[in-house]
């Protein structure tokens, strides 16, 4: 924790020259420590506000009670002003439009993706804007929106298919933009609308796509993976011959037969019936229990909530919030615009709804 | 997830050969593409066999040389670029590209296939024209044909790769594909033989199919080569600079 010392330290500090070490939420201190702390919880924050407070009402001089609530906020706001100021070294929420800006940060030092100051632009409509996000091993984290509120681009970006405007990702501390094929092997894919080519088998599919992420499976091994993912029986069929479950069972096999550090799914129950959305759950939880992370898309809160660790909600290419389910709900649970659509108790639908409006997006 | 670790740097002769093992399974499957690409330039050898029609062709080599390029450019832009304009509005080439295999590892394993198809297609044609037209040819000259089709053909290719640098969905690819093939199949039947006049004559002899047909008859007869010859050569080399950095240039490997 910063004490009054501290802080001391650091109005010297940035009067003279830059601290040391930097924060990833920003906060600046010559304490290597002090900056690994997860410093974005409110929980965190509060001791630090403390201190601030104390310094400011020891140092000056302020009027025993102000006149009206407006002239507290006033005051409250030119402090904070003056905090974001002093200690934040990320673009402020203001230079970014009235939204409130999040950063997703992995509880967990041990972090495997992290996405910095992220944006994507198409022509000149921007699709992603200032996303940061961390994530830690062995997390399923949930990245939820409206169509069109950048999921996809976001995940592009990570995946290297589209080139970002700004920002870095480094994926186990591998950039992706520098190092892509050493990244890409890291990672494993399963895009919202997967094809493959519509003359191969299933069997053929595997053996191809186990070479490009440096595996050499005999046919043995590949009809003891199809076996595990019950399409041996389909082994000499192509892709367009399977059912929806079974393209998504084969899909997620592709993508994780080389067993990637990170696993990206865009929208994977998309058009599965629950049966196969439960089974895909049940491999998704597999997946984690061997030590895998995953970032997954989902129109479905019911499953956010069910299976994420943490979930992002962002819209309009801004990453809105990041919590976990449960504390994004306790959070907001009072907001009126949340209050407004919820029935009965809240839910991570009526959060979601209340955060990006009800509006139907394109 | 009983497949064995994967190395952490992907070796690149794996992701080759698993990329041309798949292209070539591609290959065999799609017979009956090759083989239109191959009937047509049989049909017009078996066409033009008359002597008037021989003549008016400029000579039984020109008339091989004509039915290769018909077969090299069937095969390039009705076959490459649609090909190519399919896997992209479908995904396959985001699917592909998600993977640690570098983007070129991709096209030049499609590329080498369509070169082998681009080589059995000028082979077929040789034997069954030099057959047809009663032509003798030394092993010697079966090499330079060959070598002749990998230029021939790279610059069929390359139109047809601008052909999907610029038009994005698979559907105009096909279409503009056949407006393209067959008006270059026209300017080299009726521009080649005069009966356009001399300025279409000399259109169609500078054109894609009349440099590559010349250069197919010259090296079927390489006694003759000369400086016109030479250029042809130039000429090939410049079309597959330009349509190459057009389809390059502007290439998107999604539809969106």
């Amino acid at each position: 924790m910063i004490g009054a010392g501290g802080l001391a330290w650091i109005d010297e500090q940035s009067r003279s020259s830059r601290p040391e070490y930097v924060s990833d939420t920003g906060l600046m201190s010559d304490d290597p420590d002090l900056v690994r702390r997860d410093w974005s919880s409110a929980r965190s924050v509060e001791p630090l506000a403390e201190v601030i407070a104390g310094e400011l009402f020891a140092r000056i001089s302020v009027p025993d009670r102000l006149e009206t609530v407006e002239d507290a906020h006033g005051v409250a706001e030119l402090i904070a002003e003056a905090v974001l100021d002093r200690f934040v070294v990320s673009p402020r929420p203001a230079e970014r439009g009235d939204r409130q800006v999040a950063r997703a940060d992995a509880p967990d030092a041990d972090v495997i993706l992290e996405v910095r100051d992220l944006s994507v632009a198409y022509g000149a409509k921007t699709a992603v804007d200032g996303v940061s996000l961390r994530i830690a091993r062995g997390e399923i984290f949930g990245l939820l929106g409206p169509n069109g509120a950048g999921k996809t681009s976001t995940l592009s970006a990570i995946e290297g298919l589209i080139k970002p405007q700004s920002g870095t990702v480094f994926l186990d501390g591998v950039d992706i933009r520098r190092h892509p094929s050493q990244a890409k092997a890291k990672l494993g894919v399963q895009l919202q609308a997967t094809s493959f080519q519509s003359q191969l088998t299933i069997r053929q599919i595997v053996r191809l796509y186990a070479g490009l992420y440096g595996v050499a499976p005999s046919d043995a091994e590949i009809t003891e993976g199809l076996k595990e993912i019950g399409l041996e029986d389909e082994a000499s069929k192509p892709f367009k011959q399977l059912s929806g479950g079974q393209q998504q069972r084969l899909s997620l096999y592709v993508a994780v037969m080389h067993r990637p550090a990170l696993l990206l799914l865009d929208e994977p129950t998309a058009g599965l019936d629950p049966q196969s959305r439960r089974q895909l759950w049940s491999r998704i939880e597999n997946i984690r229990q061997q030590g895998g992370s995953i970032i997954l898309t989902t129109h479905s809160m019911e499953e956010a909530e069910a299976v994420c660790d943490r979930v992002a909600i962002i819209d309009h290419g801004t990453l809105l919030t990041a919590e976990t389910p449960k504390d994004l709900i306790e959070k907001h649970k009072d907001d009126p615009e949340v209050r407004k659509v919820a029935h009965g108790e809240v839910t991570l639908e009526d959060v979601f709804i209340g955060l990006t409006g009800s509006a139907i997006r394109e | 997830m009983s497949s064995p670790q994967s190395t952490p740097g992907t070796p690149l002769r794996l992701v080759l050969t698993s990329l041309l093992r798949a292209d070539f399974t591609v290959f065999l499957k799609n017979r009956r593409g090759l083989l239109l690409s191959i009937i047509l330039p049989l049909f017009i050898l078996a066409t033009t066999n008359s002597s008037t029609s021989t003549h008016n062709f400029g000579g039984a080599l020109f008339i091989i040389g004509l039915a290769i390029a018909y077969g090299l450019v069937s095969a390039s832009i009705l076959g490459y670029a649609l090909t190519v304009a399919r896997d992209r509005d479908q995904g396959v080439f985001q699917r592909l590209r998600v993977t640690p295999a570098p983007t070129w590892t991709i096209m030049t394993s499609r590329l080498t296939m369509q070169g082998l198809a681009n080589l059995l297609i000028t082979l077929v044609v040789v034997i069954v024209g030099s057959r047809l037209h009663h032509i003798s040819l030394s092993a010697g000259t079966y090499g330079l044909v060959l070598l002749v089709s990998i230029l021939g053909g790279a610059v069929f290719l390359s139109i047809g790769q601008a052909l999907v640098g610029l038009v994005r969905s698979a559907e105009s690819v096909n279409a503009a594909g056949r407006v393209l093939t067959i008006g270059l199949i026209l300017l080299g039947t009726f521009g080649q033989s005069g009966t356009l006049g001399p300025t279409w004559e000399s259109i169609a002899r500078w054109s894609p199919v009349g440099a590559v047909m010349t250069l197919f008859a010259a090296v079927l007869n390489l006694s003759t080569w000369d400086s016109h010859d030479s250029l042809n050569l130039l000429v090939c080399g410049g079309y597959i600079a330009v349509f190459a950095g057009i389809g390059i240039r502007w290439f998107q490997w999604d539809a969106r």
